[in-house]
């Protein structure tokens, strides 16, 4: 039976620089972040993320690790000690954006999905309605429109495939042969993700028996089939500072220093180092 | 009853939802707003949240449209894939409610950018799930504060499509785009509020309605309900 667990270090050395990579998750939750520490402390770079936008792309993009990002939103999502007010704004990849540092390509959430979507089903698009009249079509070079072959002859948008080298998810439990469950309330877009993608490396709080994943959850939660994993990491904590639902919630403290850490390399350096320590 | 621009401006935007409807809601003043209607007029308002929870009913004000209070009340949990494939580009919402860091007279709203795309002075979240809201419910309600920061036209970048657009509430009144107009034109202004103040808050040439209405101020049910409504992790601040 084939045992798939690797450390970080050893998924961040199967990829390469100048890779697109998909990080799974959705704004601070879920995210396989202590994957994303090892890229960071490599010395990966050029990286085309793709991504439902939260901690790991703003800290990535500071880190200098981001070529292009591809991404319907970039957002903390939920209100927090350092963002009283304002569930949306993002200080890292704004900064990133603003100063030219990165390229982007912009789409809307349900175009993100459906370019998944087309990769995992190896076609190189998929038909939709979403996106007409935005200027999404005007800024982003990727995406045409297209005629439909049959007597209504609609316009639509092709949403072209987000074909991705590798993918970066975090799951609650996971074998040691790379099957995995999702114990929260949603499986977002995890396993999109990896059917997307050439390689797919599944980090999680606990390894355990192959007989135990359906323990704690019903089947449908077995959401990641080991044919679409290369490596199982056991990193437990390793989605903070996002959250992981039942395990644990966003990490506040953590959290609060990831944001303040756009405004200073000082505040990026104490961040870096309570976030190493975690 | 003493109340702020900003509950009268809630208070308008809950009257426009009716009982039964289905509603698409975003976090923020479009959450606080659908769940002020489901607690006074509309109680069987089913509200939708991009997180896969159909018809939610939440106890204290959610955070984050992943907030578990949502999934916890809710009559159905489906996942974000499939609220957006099977749900809303499918068309089976009627109101999608919005808010807009900017909107221009035809009601298209900006959440990209300020300034050149290419070179943003203001790097805005991005469209997130917004451009199919608002073509894919059968009418779009916009609840945004005026000032000419967020009145703005022409816009840097139109992210989502006005057509669908019916109604904008902000802290100073309402505006309407009747069907086959191409402009929303100022209806209604809450009470303290005047013309003048509308007009220095628009960034374009507002047009105002010959039957000007007012609004209604708050009653004191619609006040009590509003703020009984707590998010509902207050004490994480």
């Amino acid at each position: 039976m084939a045992d798939k667990r690797m450390t970080p270090q050893e998924v961040v050395g199967r990829l390469e620089s100048g890779m697109t990579i998909g990080i799974g998750g959705w704004g601070s939750r879920r995210k396989p972040m202590a994957l994303v520490k090892a890229i960071v402390q490599s010395d990966l770079r050029d990286l085309t993320v793709v991504t439902f936008g939260g901690p790991d792309l703003g800290i990535l993009c500071t880190a200098g690790k981001v070529k292009r990002a591809v991404y319907a939103f970039v957002a903390p999502d939920v209100a927090g000690a350092t963002n009283k007010n304002s569930p949306v704004l993002e200080g890292h990849f704004r900064k990133a954006r603003q100063s030219g540092a990165i390229e982007d390509e912009p789409y809307d959430e349900g175009m993100v999905l459906l370019g998944l979507q087309a990769a995992a089903w190896r076609v190189p698009f998929l038909p939709t309605r979403v996106g007409l009249g935005s200027d999404l079509l005007r800024d982003n070079p990727r995406l045409k429109t297209v005629t439909s072959p049959f007597d209504d002859g609609e316009e639509l948008i092709a949403m072209p495939a987000l074909e991705l080298d590798a993918a970066l998810v975090h799951m609650n439990r996971a074998d040691e042969r790379g099957n995995a469950v999702y114990l929260g309330p949603d499986p977002y877009f995890d396993d999109l993700m990896l059917a997307a993608a050439k390689v797919g490396f599944v980090s999680t709080e606990r390894i355990v028996d192959t007989a135990e994943l359906l323990k704690e959850a019903p089947p449908q939660a077995l959401r990641i089939n080991r044919a679409f994993v290369t490596g199982v990491v056991e990193t437990p904590g390793g989605a903070a500072p996002t959250s992981c639902e039942p395990d644990y919630e966003r990490d506040e403290d953590l959290h609060a220093k990831y944001m303040a850490a756009a405004k200073s390399d000082e505040a990026w350096d104490e961040f870096l180092a309570a976030w190493e320590a975690k | 009853m003493t109340y702020s621009t900003d509950e009268m401006m809630t208070v308008a935007a809950a009257r426009h939802l009716a009982n039964g409807e289905v509603c698409f809601v975003g976090i923020g003043l479009p959450s606080r707003a659908a769940n002020l209607a489901r607690r006074t007029h509309a109680p069987g308002l089913v509200l939708v949240y991009e997180s896969g929870t159909i018809g939610a009913k939440p106890r204290s004000l959610p955070l984050s449209i992943g907030d578990g209070e949502l999934a916890e009340t809710a009559d159905a949990v489906v996942s974000v894939p499939e609220i957006f494939n099977y749900w809303l580009q499918a068309g089976r919402m009627d109101v999608g409610f919005l808010g807009a860091a900017q909107i221009d007279r035809r009601g298209d709203i900006n959440t990209t950018v300020v300034g050149p795309y290419a070179k943003p002075t203001v790097r805005l979240p991005g469209a997130g799930g917004a451009p199919e809201i608002a073509t894919s419910c059968r009418r779009v309600i916009v609840i945004v504060r005026q000032s000419p920061r967020t009145f703005v036209d022409p816009l840097a970048f139109r992210t989502s499509v006005g057509d669908r657009v019916s109604t904008v509430i902000t802290d100073l009144g309402e505006l309407r785009r009747e069907p086959g107009s191409e402009e929303l034109v100022l209806t209604c202004l809450h009470p303290g509020a005047t013309v003048e103040m509308a007009r220095a808050a628009t960034g374009w040439t507002l047009l105002v309605a010959d039957d000007l209405g007012e609004t209604p101020p708050p009653t004191a049910v619609e006040l009590e309900a509003l703020r009984s409504l707590r998010p509902a992790a207050m004490a994480l601040h």
